[in-house]
């Protein structure tokens, strides 16, 4: 075989060079300064609401049989169809949670899926629905993790195939996921039927599950909460649409009732599939809240 | 085709010999029988419900009447989950066979909350009883039951 002359390979070094720099910069994280984040009186109270809203410790979750099995430690195995992550310390450690995160870091996780040291997360950390969050809500929730007590807790690394350059290539995903305008709130309805809109879609995520996915993995707002093939690999999402017309609930009554209760009360649609512990969280909002949910959920025709 | 006397009673036997053995082939399917058994099940926890969410009065008469088609039909249900039952329409998840006893230990919860509920006589110990009793559906249903199909 004859090797390739100097001069050929000199123009496919070159080609590599470009596009691995073409790729370097498109992937580069864009992180808002911390001059960025206003200044602002925490509301605890309204950080814990946010923080059953959006289920946290139903991902971060420790692993059967820690010691403080109710904090959010992280470290529960999260399976997803590229690999298997092991979710964030939620805890004020300074070593392996928290600790020592910035409010601007808190807020670049949140709304821009940001490291403190400018490493993209997976999507499988949803900041493309909390990013609908304003940022005074999120600084509530990073004052409420903050107040609580610390855990060290070391994870094992994700189980993603080729993780630095996959980690790096989510750059590139997100100027797709994240070009589309989050979550707006809507200017009419009732004060309730806002809420539950925004509960539902910035906090709660709950499209993650139930609004089906394009090839992109990016949610196909056609079919918004129309249900879908379950991410776990099994079964299905069930659709959040027509919950009324399709006889699964009487009224907003009979669904707050349903969501604080879940199977406990019978409720069995509310167990499988991971939903018990969503419904657990849930039940730990004010009950206005629970009923705002409703109001919007039953809304979705 | 004439239709003689005799054509008729062929396909009437033959009609009666293809539903019967439709009909025994589902009843033999440990997955439909189960399906059956939970069905019943949660018929039987509506009335428990609406006393609950005070619908309806206490009465220990209709408690105790339903809490025993619950154990009736829980341990019904628990004896139809051979190996090799998963798949098809079945939402029975495989962490049942490879973690048999976790899985009995669940069903013999729910039996015994069952059980429990069925002597509920007054509705102060009702409300207990009766998170007890949906916790060990729950319980079991997020461990071992896979989400619709």
């Amino acid at each position: 075989m004859k090797l390739p002359s100097r001069r050929t390979t000199a123009a496919i070094a070159f080609v590599v060079a470009v596009a691995a720099a073409s790729f370097w910069w498109l992937t580069r994280p864009d992180p808002l300064p911390a001059t960025a984040i206003p200044a602002h009186t925490v509301d605890r109270a309204n950080g814990e609401v946010l923080y059953h809203a959006g289920s946290c410790f139903a991902c971060h979750k420790p692993p059967d049989g820690a010691a403080n099995p109710t904090l959010p430690s992280g470290g529960t195995p999260f399976k997803t169809p590229i690999g298997v992550f092991y979710p964030q310390n939620l805890t004020p450690d300074p070593e392996t949670g928290l600790g020592r995160w910035s409010e601007a870091d808190f807020v670049n996780a949140m709304t821009r899926g940001l490291a403190p040291d400018g490493r993209h997360y997976f999507p499988a950390f949803p900041y493309t629905a909390y990013r609908a969050m304003p940022v005074t809500e999120l600084l509530d929730l990073r004052a409420y993790l903050m107040g609580l007590q610390a855990v060290k807790a070391v994870h094992p690394p994700h189980t993603v195939p080729q993780l630095g350059l996959a980690r790096r290539g989510v750059g590139l995903w997100k100027k797709i996921a994240l070009a589309r305008p989050p979550f707006a709130p809507a200017s009419e309805g009732s004060d309730a039927w806002k809420r539950g809109a925004y509960l539902v879609n910035a906090p709660g995520h709950c499209g993650e599950c139930h609004t089906p996915k394009s090839w992109l993995m990016i949610e196909d707002l056609r079919h918004h909460m129309a249900g879908g093939p379950h991410p776990g690999g099994e079964g299905k999402v069930p659709s959040l649409r027509g919950l009324v017309a399709r006889e699964k609930y009487e009224d907003v009554s009979n669904l707050t009732l349903a969501l604080q209760n879940g199977e406990e009360l019978g409720y069995e649609d509310l167990s499988s599939g991971g939903m018990a512990a969503i419904q657990e969280n849930l039940a730990k909002l004010p009950e206005s809240d629970v009923r705002a949910i409703a109001d919007y959920l039953l809304s979705l025709k | 085709m004439r239709l003689t006397k005799r054509t008729l009673a062929y396909s009437a036997s033959l009609s009666i010999v293809v539903a019967g053995a439709w009909g025994a082939a589902f009843a033999s399917d440990p997955a439909h029988q189960r399906h059956e058994a939970m069905e019943a099940v949660q018929e039987s926890f509506k009335p428990l419900r609406a006393i609950a969410v005070k619908e309806t009065a206490f009465d220990a008469a209709v408690v105790k009447k339903n809490a025993g088609t619950i154990l009736e039909k829980l341990k019904e249900a628990h004896g139809l989950f051979p190996e090799g039952s998963a798949g098809g329409d079945s939402r029975a998840k495989a962490e049942i066979w490879t973690d048999r006893a976790g899985f009995d230990t669940a069903m013999k919860n729910a039996q015994a909350a069952a059980a429990a509920m069925a002597a509920v006589t007054d509705e102060a110990a009702y409300m207990a009883a009766m998170k007890t009793l949906g916790g060990s559906c729950k319980a079991c249903h997020d461990k071992y039951r896979l989400p619709k199909q």
